[in-house]
């Protein structure tokens, strides 16, 4: 006789090891693959930036704004090389908002290269702006902020948490933030081009914007750049 | 090639409209983006329309009731009318809410007949439903000519198999939902599914590419795509514990957002995509719940983690005999029938891409928590100040995709408007100032429209500062016609010695600086 019921067990048990040394190599192909991702860190650096517009590259150390970093600019001229740092992602297709200023100069807006179909013009009252702050990072990958009161250190640390939770760019324009920025960027001067006395038009403005920050920002930078240059929208200096 | 599979849909109409638990009779719609998605019979008697701005409804019917469109209520309220059809067949899978298909081979042999099955699924339904809608079913081959007999349906329609394109050929080629590529049909001379699906498919993928080869396929009574016959080489489902168990939404929804990421990743990884995602939760005492949703790769991950939530919420808002006895365990995401992905592009057409609607989201969101005033956007028009070639309006009340703002190339510029760069602030409440040449007298303007000496100093409230360089006047003289608007104002732009420009004016004998270059 035959017996049946062994075999048949032993092949399924031949089966169940078959299997399981299948399963075995599954999962160690996807350890193997996790690993891989781990060890890329370039491609995810590049993955994780927003580009900005040529003439501004050598201000940022690595050549575009990081996701989930903040930027400060303070000085003359500060509200036009925020809107030119923020024309960059604007015009490869994210969504800028613009929190707190009432005056804003649309036109000069979209001189400057953000595109203005996708800008948000949020007008908060000092009491709700770090929830609309909050509610924007995520959903809007450049928010540009000038506030005309100061933010408690809480409200800045929480939303410095979130921006690199949510991987957006925060501008804040002036002085008015209590924790230092990761890029920095200081307007020395600032000089018009272009009016005379009693003739000529304003045409640019060249400007001499010092770089710092923090990290592989903290180096120090220098860029003379026209922000705006002829016709409104940011250009290199002329060698 | 082989016919789709043979599908039934049931459709209850104007869901989103009965999702809000008004009467249908009442004239109400419910608005998504300010166009509305619903309307209800009571307010379509009256001419509004699917599709409408929000406005022009209002135009037609001014007792128009309007709702914000709630989709995560609609889904909620649509659970139990599943549910209903899950002693039938336990793979029904929900389209969207308000709609959902079953696959007909099993139940159809089981229960004797295509038409058995309809008249069944309809009776149950229509019990759940009750008095609120009616129901529609229908049965064709393939989900998207069954929705249509459903559409066509009082209440069951069936198209026997094969006779399908025959069915759709009639049809406008509306139904295809693809109102870019509608648009261009249409201005081409094919106005019905029977002339798009006439055209050789070589040449539809020529010029409309694989999207408009799939409509293509569906007008002639095929699947979208191809069935592929690649089986799932490993497991692709991904699932996580959670601990303790959640009985509310909100503690799974962050898991679910975790978990459609995942999918997502692992999925596009491999170049595929499902045609449905199944939603599996397991609770504390073993129960297993399980649901489809309908995929087709369209959903992004964002649109599947609200599908999750919306289910949960279905589940664990149910009525009680439905609800689950303990909390959830354990979440899983199961990709079903797995197809080749075909780099669906988005926003090729100038549609909606997934940043448009965070942005769109986020923008509702404020309006709500801060006042429609609150958020704005720009809007194009003519005029010669700087404040007024481009306005700012509620993001309430325009549509914010698709839209364009460049200057039309051929319009000249307003005669009188300074040419670029434009004032970064222009300011809603003008500085006043005084303006004095080098010896203290103030500076006037002529009847001739020049100055009477060159500009030395600014002063404005006790504050001195010199003036570099400066242009102008450049006078305007606006709206004459009309006394009450009729404004003259002369401007300079003048750049102080910190290096700062202002754009002045002289209006009624005052000078004020109007904007600023920052």
């Amino acid at each position: 006789m035959f017996d049946t019921r062994a075999m048949a067990t032993g092949h399924a048990r031949n089966l169940a090891v078959e299997l399981d040394e299948r399963a075995d190599s599954a999962t160690r192909r996807a350890e193997l693959r996790l690993v891989g991702e781990r060890v890329t860190p370039m491609a995810l650096a590049r993955e994780q930036t927003l580009p900005v517009l040529g003439p501004l590259v050598p201000l940022f150390p690595e050549g575009a704004l990081r996701r989930g970093s903040i930027v400060g600019i303070r000085g003359s001229g500060a509200t036009s090389l925020a809107m030119a740092v923020a024309a960059g992602p604007s015009t490869s297709g994210a969504w800028t908002a613009a929190v707190g200023d009432p005056d804003l100069g649309l036109a000069a807006v979209g001189e400057l290269g953000v595109a203005l179909e996708r800008l948000l013009i949020v007008r908060p009252e000092p009491g709700n702006w770090s929830s609309a702050l909050a509610a924007l990072v995520g959903a809007v990958d450049v928010v540009i902020a000038a506030p005309r009161h100061r933010i408690s250190d809480t409200d800045a640390r929480r939303m410095a948490a979130r921006l690199r939770e949510r991987g957006s760019v925060l501008i804040h324009i002036g002085d008015r933030w209590p924790v230092g920025a990761d890029v920095q960027l200081d307007i020395a001067t600032g000089e018009w081009e272009g009016l005379g006395d009693g003739h000529g038009v304003l045409r640019s403005r060249r400007l001499d914007i010092q770089g710092g920050g923090r990290g592989s920002a903290s180096r120090p930078r220098q860029l003379e750049v026209l922000v705006p240059g002829p016709g409104g929208a940011v250009a290199a200096l002329a060698a | 090639m082989s016919a789709p599979v043979r599908t039934l849909v049931a459709w209850c109409p104007d869901w989103p409209v009965v999702a809000t638990g008004v009467d249908l009779a009442e004239p109400v719609a419910v608005v998504y983006a300010n166009r509305i998605v619903a309307a209800s019979p009571g307010a379509r008697a009256q001419g509004v329309a699917r599709g409408m701005r929000r406005r022009a409804a209002q135009g037609r019917c001014a007792t128009l009731a309007l709702h914000e469109r709630d989709e995560a209520r609609e889904a909620r309220l649509f659970e139990p009318v599943v549910a209903a059809l899950d002693d039938i067949t336990p793979r029904v899978e929900v389209i969207r809410p308000g709609t959902c298909a079953l696959v007909m081979r099993g139940p159809s042999r089981y229960f004797g007949g295509d038409a058995a099955v309809a008249d069944l699924v309809h009776e149950r339904l229509a019990e759940v439903v009750a008095e609120r809608t009616d129901v529609r079913v229908g049965v064709a081959d393939g989900p998207f000519a069954a929705e249509l007999a459903a559409r066509a349906a009082n209440p069951t329609r069936l198209v026997p198999s094969g006779e399908v394109a025959g069915f759709l050929a009639p049809m406008k080629v509306d139904v295809l939902e693809r109102p870019e590529l509608v648009d261009v049909l249409r201005r081409l001379g094919v106005r019905t599914l029977g002339a798009f699906a006439d055209l050789p498919a070589s040449d539809v993928l020529a010029r409309f590419g694989s999207d408009g080869l799939g409509a293509h396929r569906l007008a002639c009574g095929l699947d979208e795509r191809p069935p592929d016959a690649r089986r799932p080489p490993v497991d692709w489902t991904v699932s996580d514990e959670i601990d303790p168990p959640a009985d509310r939404v909100d503690r799974v929804a962050f898991l679910a957002r975790t978990l459609a990421d995942e999918l997502h990743r692992r999925l596009g990884r491999d170049g595929v995509t499902c045609v449905r995602v199944g939603i599996e939760a397991e609770t504390e005492h073993g129960e297993q719940l399980l649901r489809f949703w309908r995929h087709e790769g369209t959903l992004s991950d964002a649109a599947v983690a609200d599908r999750v939530r919306w289910q949960l919420d279905g589940w664990l808002n149910g009525s009680a005999a439905s609800r689950p006895s303990g909390g959830i365990t354990r979440l899983a995401l199961i990709p079903d029938e797995l197809i080749a992905a075909k780099g669906r592009q988005l926003g090729f057409w100038g549609g909606e891409t997934e940043v448009d609607q965070r942005a769109i989201r986020v923008a509702a969101r404020l309006q709500g928590q801060l006042g429609a005033d609150a958020v704005l956007v720009p809007e194009r028009e003519g005029g010669r100040h700087p404040d007024s070639q481009l306005r700012l309006v509620p993001a309430a009340t325009v549509e914010l995709t698709g839209r364009s703002l460049d200057p039309e190339p051929d319009t000249a510029p307003w005669p009188g408007v300074l040419p670029a760069p434009s004032p970064t602030r222009v300011l809603a409440a003008p500085i006043p100032i005084e303006v004095l040449d080098e010896r203290n007298r103030a500076v006037v303007v002529t009847g001739r429209g020049l100055l009477s000496a060159s500009p030395f100093v600014l002063a404005a409230r006790g504050k001195r500062i010199e003036v570099r360089h400066w242009a102008g006047p450049w006078p305007i003289d606006e709206r004459w016609w009309d006394p009450e608007a009729h404004t003259r104002q002369a401007r300079l732009q003048v750049v102080t010695v910190d290096g700062r420009a202002h754009l002045i004016a002289l209006a009624d004998g005052a000078w004020a600086i109007t904007a600023q270059w920052d």
